[in-house]
């Protein structure tokens, strides 16, 4: 079995997130996999529907939870057309898990702020889950998560579970015009409404992932309330297709995203040349 | 050096139809007519006054085939370790189970004769990545089961600089032997483990070890007379040139290095360190089919264009730069060598004149400037 053939899964469940966004839960086929399957939050896959070839998204379940693994995707491309067109017990291929991740044990005793737009929430979700199910290794939990529409929130089952836990500050906002009559959440951009929480930064770690606008206006905040450039992670995606640092078109520069990251703190993107 | 040999030409052919007669693939340097090709698209090429000479490295199928005589072949050695397509595994679907079937990763012996050095040396620069924590079979398979020896470039051209980027025309990097032409045929110098048991399997194509006599003398001459040829086409500061890339991300120079550019890839597909590819997925039939990866090139616009639409290299001279920084600059910090081997076939091939001597002259000379930051120290005028 050479290092670009992927592993069997079956759908087990799906989950329409929004009008085109759908989480598929994989179980792989192969016991010894099944059972002996491990990964990191952050780490991400290379997703396949044969035929249509390989898709890369993030792990988008928790390291914490056994047995499956979840993607997130929106229809947009070949594969993702594709992969909306599987059902539970299709069959499904994927290689992984790839890249590095977010150092969540580094985090114990901390406070952590997680700040998501739109899909970005998705990688952000398997770190969210990641520490909820440790809950009592760190210190406040803030999540603040914004999309364009109440219809665009993903997860919105998880959002109320997050909202109505006593120990998770949950702060959800749709952006203006985004709202309907009973919206009980905020109204407003994502990077405002973060600058509203005002999350502390001592003791803290924020963890930001969403639409290029989204991160870079959100980035300057979580300076300004105190975030250090190297308490501040995101996730970076770009196209690959090998996911191994051999198909050559993910980098940014001399950074690989898909072996240097694809989790990088505010500090290294700021050495990043301009260009993703 | 006690471990030269000589092999005459005769025995040099005998020695190839030797392996072809025991089932072995002997690759090497073919030159054709194409003028003579039945194919209307090889016709399309040939020049008015009726003749028009191809070189490739082809499979012989007679040691007749085999032309020591000749330039660069038109593509370079990759495509017999890196395809331009292959199979990464094969999959067959029934109902909602599929099977995935496993591609071999050991290969029949082969052996290259007459390989240019520029294209055994790129082979040792791609197996670096090749072997970046994954380790990728498929290529190392092919390495593995095959027999490279080098031959003393007889040929060098104005777009040759392989000499500028740490290798040279007589250069066994990569390669497991060289052979050097002295009168009557050649000196072969083996420089691995799998050079020497080729000569050993076949010693009687081979006469007594050559000391430093006559033909030992022959032999270095030619060399050396190669490595000036040249080493006179470019000479450059490789160490200043990666810096100055590295530090001048933003610098117009290398837009303007790029203007005549139109992202076509050729220079991609005929460079033997360019390994840059696409993974997709062809059926074959309702139910099965095959997942290949084909050559790709950082020069096409959708190479890095994301499903949302956002493309982080959205125009050509930000294509060309990733070029330039990806050979020059990224390979060399992460693997310590530059991603180039100096074969000028993307001049050669370039309809657009980009030429890569003249842009690493024009880099190296922005590079010495006075008062940039990386420029070398001005040589001490007294």
């Amino acid at each position: 079995m050479n290092i670009y053939q992927p592993l069997l899964t079956t759908v087990t469940e799906m989950v329409d997130e929004t009008v085109d966004t759908r989480t598929l839960r994989l179980e792989f086929q192969d016991e010894a996999v099944r059972s002996g399957f491990d990964f990191k939050a952050g780490q991400f896959g290379e997703y396949s529907v044969f035929g249509a070839g390989e898709s890369t998204f993030c792990i988008a379940s928790p390291p914490t939870r056994d047995g499956y693994i979840e993607c997130s995707f929106k229809s947009v491309g070949k594969v993702t057309i594709a992969l909306r067109e599987v059902n539970k017990g299709d069959t499904v291929g994927f290689r992984g898990p790839y890249g590095n991740w977010f150092p969540v044990d580094d985090w114990k005793g901390k406070d952590v702020v997680f700040v998501a737009g739109g899909i970005g929430l998705a990688p952000v979700r398997c770190v969210i889950w990641n520490v909820l199910d440790r809950r009592d290794e760190f210190g406040d939990v803030t999540i603040v998560y914004g999309a364009r529409s109440v219809d665009d929130l993903v997860y919105k089952r998880e959002l109320e579970d997050w909202g109505a836990r006593s120990d998770v500050k949950m702060v959800t906002t749709v952006d203006p015009g985004g709202q309907t009559e009973d919206w009980a959440g905020e109204v407003g951009y994502v990077t405002p409404v973060v600058e509203k929480t005002a999350p502390k930064a001592d003791n803290a770690v924020a963890v930001l992932c969403g639409p290029p606008i989204v991160v870079k206006l959100t980035l300057p905040v979580l300076g300004q309330l105190g975030f250090a450039d190297d308490a501040i992670f995101t996730t970076l995606e770009n196209r690959m297709k090998c996911g191994l640092g051999k198909c050559g078109r993910c980098n940014i520069g001399p950074v690989y995203v898909c072996k240097d990251g694809p989790v990088f703190t505010a500090a290294q993107m700021k050495e990043l040349p301009p260009e993703f | 050096m006690s471990d030269r040999l000589f092999i005459s030409d005769a025995d040099l052919h005998g020695l190839a139809g030797d392996l072809i007669g025991a089932g072995t693939e002997v690759v090497a340097p073919v030159a054709t007519d194409i003028c003579q090709s039945p194919s209307a698209i090889a016709a399309t090429a040939c020049t008015l006054d009726g003749s028009k000479v191809d070189i490739d490295y082809r499979a012989l199928a007679s040691a007749d085939e085999m032309d020591l005589s000749r330039g660069l072949p038109q593509l370079s050695l990759k495509g017999y370790f890196l395809p331009e397509h292959e199979a990464l595994c094969r999959w067959k679907q029934r109902g909602i189970t599929v099977e995935v079937e496993d591609v071999p990763t050991e290969f029949a012996p082969r052996v290259v004769l007459a390989a240019k050095p520029c294209d055994s040396a790129a082979l040792a620069v791609v197996d670096q990545v090749m072997n970046w924590d994954y380790e990728d079979e498929l290529w190392n398979g092919r390495r593995e089961a095959t027999t490279i020896v080098n031959l003393t470039c007889p040929m060098i051209d104005d777009s040759c600089f392989c000499t500028a980027v740490a290798t040279g025309p007589d250069d066994v990097k990569g390669a497991d032997g060289l052979l050097t032409p002295v009168d009557g045929g050649y000196v072969f110098e083996p420089a691995t483990d799998k050079g020497r048991a080729l000569a050993e399997a076949h010693k009687a194509r081979f006469s007594s070890h050559v000391e430093a006599d006559t033909l030992g003398r022959q032999a270095d001459d030619e060399r050396a007379a190669a490595r000036s040829r040249v080493a006179a086409n470019l000479e450059i500061d490789a160490a200043s040139v990666r810096a100055w890339i590295d530090t001048h991300f933003e610098d117009p120079l290398l837009s303007q290095l790029a203007i005549r550019c139109n992202g076509c890839g050729a220079c991609a597909s005929v460079c033997p360190t360019c390994h840059c590819f696409d993974i997709v997925d062809e059926e074959e039939g309702v139910g099965r089919g095959t997942r290949r990866r084909c050559w790709d090139t950082c020069q096409a616009p959708t190479f890095t264009l994301h499903a949302s639409g956002h493309n982080p290299r959205d125009d050509q001279h930000v294509r060309y730069r990733q070029r330039i920084n990806h050979k020059f600059a990224i390979y060399p910090l992460k693997f310590g060598e530059v991603l180039c081997t100096g074969c000028g076939r993307c001049t050669r091939v370039c309809h657009a004149g980009q030429d890569l001597i003249e842009i690493l002259q024009a880099i190296d000379i922005a590079a010495r400037r006075p008062g940039d930051a990386t420029a070398e120290p001005e040589e001490a005028a007294s």
